[in-house]
């Protein structure tokens, strides 16, 4: 009887992680296409979450740094990092319309996912 | 009546020296700073030179070969552009841009060329094309390599060299990055797996040779605002000379050395 639902239940569990994991893996798209964020040229990130860099123009990236930050935190930097740091050289991705708000969306999703 | 004459030449004297001194000022302070930031950068993370070999020329004439070849070209009149220049272009690039106190505008080297064709009554060159203006300055800059970059900034030219000062430090475009953002701020530092290079040296170098063809250091301008997002100032516009003027002031003394591959 319990293995009749084991598979209903499995499926069911994959099909409620795709949307997030697909979330995440359309972030590092964004996170490293030239003509979208490109974060990756200016940061680093740990190792298998995304393509090995020496950038340093901006801090290199780890997840606990990000969860740290949070969520709402981490959305509005991406959309305007010149609100905190005027100064800052980080785009003003949202502001400036280089991410919509689904892709910044997308983006904090993969940061938070960070290792 | 000569002594008036005397003090007004003395005192055009002071002022052109005044003047001097304020675009050698910014010169010094923006190098002082890039020096620091080049020295902070290699002691965060030293930059290893990627192990890689120079790209291998392509088969046939290189860009200074052909250009060459169209500047000993006679026009229809028997002249050639090599007629234009003293010494036949010899030693004559590293004293570009240069500006010209009657038109009150900087002209570049590119501009000089042009102004050559049009008394001939030849046709014009786009400025950034790499198979004729940029195999050209290949050449020309290749008649003065080694020879120390003496770019003059006399008084009148203050506003110009001032102007592309600002523009080199101004954020454009949809990135919000400014020329300086780069290679003044973040001289050194790695994007996209190339170290940045500092401001004071990248006038000394152009044009380089990407996949076979000489591309000038307005090409190259046009081609970092592009990628920053912004539209790119045309080629010979004021804005892009002004830039040029100010960039090449910044590598004042530096040696000319054209042709580097990429």
């Amino acid at each position: 009887m319990r293995a009749r639902f084991r598979f209903p239940v499995a499926l069911a569990a994959l099909m409620l992680a795709l949307p997030a994991l697909a979330q995440k893996d359309r972030g590092l798209e964004l996170f490293v296409r030239p003509d979208k964020g490109y974060c990756i040229a200016c940061h680093a990130v740990p190792p298998a979450a995304g393509p090995a860099t020496r950038s340093n123009i901006g801090p290199a990236l780890s997840g606990s740094r990000m969860r740290e930050l949070g969520s709402p935190a981490l959305h509005e930097l991406l959309r305007d990092p010149t609100r905190a740091s005027p100064d800052t050289i980080m785009p003003p991705f949202g502001k400036h319309r280089i991410l919509e708000e689904r892709e910044i969306d997308a983006v904090t999703e993969y940061l938070l996912a960070l290792p | 009546m000569r002594f008036p004459r005397l003090g007004l030449a003395l005192a055009c004297a002071l002022a052109s020296f005044a003047s001097h001194g304020a675009a050698d000022d910014a010169r010094r302070a923006i190098a002082a700073r890039i020096e620091a930031q080049l020295a902070a950068a290699a002691a965060a993370a030293p930059v290893e030179a990627p192990a890689q070999a120079e790209p291998a020329a392509p088969p046939g004439p290189t860009p200074a070969e052909r250009g060459k070849a169209l500047w000993v070209r006679k026009f229809k009149d028997g002249k050639s552009l090599a007629s234009c220049y003293p010494n036949g272009g010899r030693r004559v690039a590293a004293s570009y841009p240069l500006y010209d106190g009657r038109l009150k505008r900087v002209i570049t080297l590119e501009m000089s060329i042009n102004q050559c064709l049009k008394v001939h009554r030849e046709p014009l060159l786009e400025g950034t094309d790499p198979q004729t203006m940029g195999a050209l300055t290949a050449y020309l800059r290749s008649l003065a390599e080694g020879r120390k970059i003496a770019v003059r900034v006399p008084a009148a030219a203050e506003p110009r060299f001032e102007q592309g000062r600002r523009l080199y430090f101004t954020r454009f475009g949809q990135r919000n990055f400014a020329c300086a953002s780069c290679h003044v701020q973040n001289a050194g530092r790695i994007y996209a797996e190339q170290a940045l290079s500092g401001a004071v040296g990248q006038a000394a170098r152009w044009p380089f040779i990407r996949a076979g063809q000489a591309v000038t250091l307005q090409a190259q301008i046009r081609d970092c605002l592009d990628r920053m997002g912004a539209a790119p100032f045309g080629a010979g516009s004021d804005e892009m000379n002004d830039l040029e003027y100010f960039l090449t002031y910044l590598s004042q003394g530096q040696p000319l050395k054209p042709n580097t591959p990429r």
